[in-house]
């Protein structure tokens, strides 16, 4: 998991003098609403890629034509009891293969980790008030032990892999 | 006879993972505690990790609910059990103190402590995991702990043994990463056997094992049951899922009310709003999700239950060593007492020679379900003596011993009269469902265990309970329906009035059994009465069902055939307090 700090990341939002620009110019490294992507997609170049952030309310199939064109996909945790964004973050990773980032973004806690790392988050803004230590400690946890069913990050149930080992 | 150490071999077998993992769930949830201690974890980011753990913060003290999974329990596990009440559920201080010592059985097969001290959780969990237990996802908007029929794996009626299918969803649904924040609880119950003894229908998921005109094995999947304000009986949306293939069915199930589930409203969350809102809509999405997780997904195949899983599952609930189908024994009923707690606590057994036996948990004085650490030290001697060291946990609250020979039944009854079990009221009036109620729970609006007393008292002539018949009475404090009023043939709902208590009557409700009919809600009988009518108003509802019923009918065939008028007039004429309050 890599831990995001917000102020020095690289992905950008595009902001004018007004709030968020309503269809932004190409530019690299642009994080961009599903509405900006939307306005701006079909102008988009081609080998421009984007950072996207999805709300947890969207039916996240609607990005697979798009997948190619997106180096990583930002998904929400509004309240962090609200576990939408794991089964959209499964979904990109198991259905549509996606092999970008996948960020949490919200309210993302400590306790979140374990979750996250195995439906195929791989970057996490952590709350301000989190501590990384101790998110990576949770992270490390069931390392030793493993897990009863498969996850984005080992497929195989315990079933399998007692049997193969 | 099983001697008390090793969990017996009709159970399943926790391996080194299995161990190894409610241990490390132990020192998650310790961590956890001490960075709540520490103040580095706040009070509402720890509330839902303690939830799925099993801790609740109550009325008093924190309750702490331990998962029985599908009610199979050791002689070992409840000894276990027994000393965490006696040294661990104690309250040493303040206006409680001398209470606790024991614990609650429930209708999910599930054990309650009610007096546990949070700062102390941790070692408690650490006692569990040495006996192979834990309370993981008892509680919080997760799956739950999976019930079954209190007699899988003995009953006459079995089609097929659910206990392996549970052991395996019980492994799959924990700690499941995708599913562990819900938009609002989600219980499942699997039954395997003719008679539904597990309320399938009034769960999120309701699994039927079935054997095909193939003779192979599959569920009948039903959706969208519950109860709460809402109360909805669930629906067929697969006739026919081969064993092989659940996990996936279920994962495609709640993938999608876990994305389309409401999270507006605490009240509308649960997943039988969305399947009454959408109804073959969810339908569809549900079985396309299936297809696509099987045809497009490329772990989708390692979802799929092999053969050899579950014969090592399996393996676990072989008979246990010696016991094999004997000669019936000669039973002496001579004695009318012992007559008729062999008519009425004693149970069929698939093996000849053998019986289940049930240790009621329902006696004069004392709260439906509740068991104090000797009550539990004493079941647990009865089951290493006379049932190969296993017990059962049913949904009615009491306890089962499964291995039971006939021509110990004499000997049996003894010892269970003698420590308080053998109070022969199995499936009537008196083994009512109660939850703890207001005296407990900070949910509740009423008390219910004063009621469930006062009732227990009412009904004590053994002849009189015997002539009324089967009569299923639940008992909930408030509308979470944990004690299942919406099920009961009579039912009861605590409500609030301005700061009193008051109490709503409910007739004709099912819980899907034979004798209940199909799973449907009892129906209310005119505004709620007051806490001190209410017995009286159960009194002139079976006081109609005596004088009108026909020979030998059951009171929910009456209630049918009468409707409810004749004992909704019963009822109302014993009304004095709500008289006076609508003055």
């Amino acid at each position: 998991m890599k831990f995001i700090n917000a102020n020095t990341c690289c992905w950008k939002h595009a902001i004018g003098e007004d709030g968020p620009k309503p269809d932004p110019d190409p530019a690299p490294n642009r994080l961009l609403t599903l509405e900006q992507w939307h306005a701006v997609k079909d102008r988009w170049p081609a080998d421009l890629k984007v950072a996207i952030e999805f709300p947890n309310d969207a039916d996240i199939h609607e990005l697979a034509p798009d997948l190619h064109r997106i180096a990583m996909v930002v998904l929400d945790f509004p309240k962090w009891t609200d576990g939408r964004a794991y089964s959209q973050a499964h979904l990109l990773r198991i259905r549509h293969h996606f092999a970008g980032a996948i960020r949490a973004r919200g309210e993302v806690l400590v306790d979140m980790m374990q979750l996250l790392a195995r439906t195929g988050f791989d970057e996490a803004l952590l709350r301000g008030d989190q501590s990384q230590a101790a998110a990576q400690k949770a992270l490390d946890l069931f390392a030793p032990v493993g897990f009863y069913q498969g996850d984005v990050a080992e497929s195989r149930p315990w079933f399998l892999r007692q049997t193969a080992a | 006879m099983a001697t008390g150490g090793r969990a017996p071999l009709t159970m399943y077998q926790y391996t080194d993972f299995d161990r190894r993992f409610v241990h490390q769930r132990a020192a998650q949830y310790r961590d956890q505690l001490e960075r709540h201690l520490a103040g580095q974890l706040g009070t509402d980011e720890f509330r839902a990790l303690r939830l799925q753990n099993g801790w609740y913060i109550q009325r008093h003290a924190p309750m702490l609910r331990v998962a029985v999974p599908y009610g199979e329990l050791s002689s070992r596990q409840l000894r276990q059990l027994a000393k965490i009440a006696r040294e661990y559920d104690v309250v040493t201080e303040g206006p409680f103190k001398g209470q606790g010592g024991y614990g609650h059985f429930t209708t999910r097969q599930n054990l309650q402590y009610n007096w546990i001290p949070l700062d102390k959780s941790a070692d408690v969990m650490d006692l569990l995991a040495d006996v192979d237990m834990h309370g993981i996802q008892t509680s919080g908007n997760c799956i739950r702990n999976i019930t079954s029929d209190a007699f899988a794996g003995i009953a006459p009626d079995e089609i097929v043994d659910p206990r392996p299918y549970c052991e395996i969803l019980r492994q799959w649904s924990t700690l499941h990463p995708e599913f562990a924040h819900l938009p609002r609880k989600f219980k499942i119950a699997v039954s395997g056997a003719e008679e539904d003894r597990a309320a399938i229908g009034w769960h999120d998921i309701g699994l039927q094992l079935k054997k095909n005109a193939a003779g192979e094995i599959g569920f009948q999947v039903l959706v969208g049951g519950g109860m709460g304000r809402t109360p909805i009986p669930g629906v067929e949306i697969n006739a026919f899922v081969p064993w092989q293939q659940i996990l996936v069915y279920i994962e495609a199930i709640v993938r999608c009310y876990n994305l389309a589930g409401r999270r507006d409203n605490l009240y509308k969350a649960r997943i039988k709003i969305l399947v009454k809102a959408e109804g073959q809509k969810f339908f569809d999405a549900v079985n396309e999700e299936f297809a696509r997780i099987l045809a497009d997904d490329p772990s989708g195949h390692e979802q799929i239950i092999p053969q050899a899983e579950l014969d090592r599952v399996k393996a676990s609930f072989v008979d246990p060593a010696g016991v094999k189908a004997i000669a019936p024994a000669q039973l002496d009923s001579s004695d009318p007492v012992f007559a008729r707690w062999l008519q009425r606590n004693v149970h069929g057994h698939r093996l000849s020679g053998y019986r289940a036996v049930t240790l009621s948990l329902k006696r004069v004085g004392i709260p439906p379900g509740d068991t104090d650490a000797d009550v539990m030290d004493t079941a647990a001697a009865l089951a290493d003596r006379f049932s190969q060291g296993e017990l059962r946990v049913t949904h009615r609250q009491n306890l089962v011993l499964p291995w039971v020979k006939e021509s110990e039944l004499a000997d049996l009854f003894v010892a269970a009269r003698a420590a308080g079990f053998a109070t022969s009221n199995a499936g009537l009036l008196t083994d009512q469902i109660a939850c703890p109620g207001g005296d407990y729970c900070a949910l509740a609006n009423a008390r219910s265990l004063p009621l469930a007393a006062e009732i227990a008292e009412r009904y004590q002539d053994p002849d009189e309970l015997e002539s009324l018949g089967e009569i299923d009475l639940h008992i909930s404090g408030c509308i979470n329906s944990c004690g299942h009023h919406h099920s009961g043939h009579i039912g009861i709902l605590g409500v609030d009035k301005d700061g009193a208590e008051w109490y709503q009557l409910t007739l004709g409700g099912s819980d899907g059994s034979t004798l209940s009919g199909t799973t449907t809600p009892g129906k209310v009988i005119g505004p709620s009465f007051a806490a001190d009518e209410i017995a009286d108003a159960i009194d002139a509802v079976i006081e109609t069902f005596k004088r009108e019923r026909t020979q030998g009918e059951h009171f929910i065939d009456a209630v049918r055939r009468l409707g409810l008028d004749p004992f909704k007039t019963a009822a109302n004429a014993v009304r004095v307090s709500t008289a006076k309050a609508q003055a």
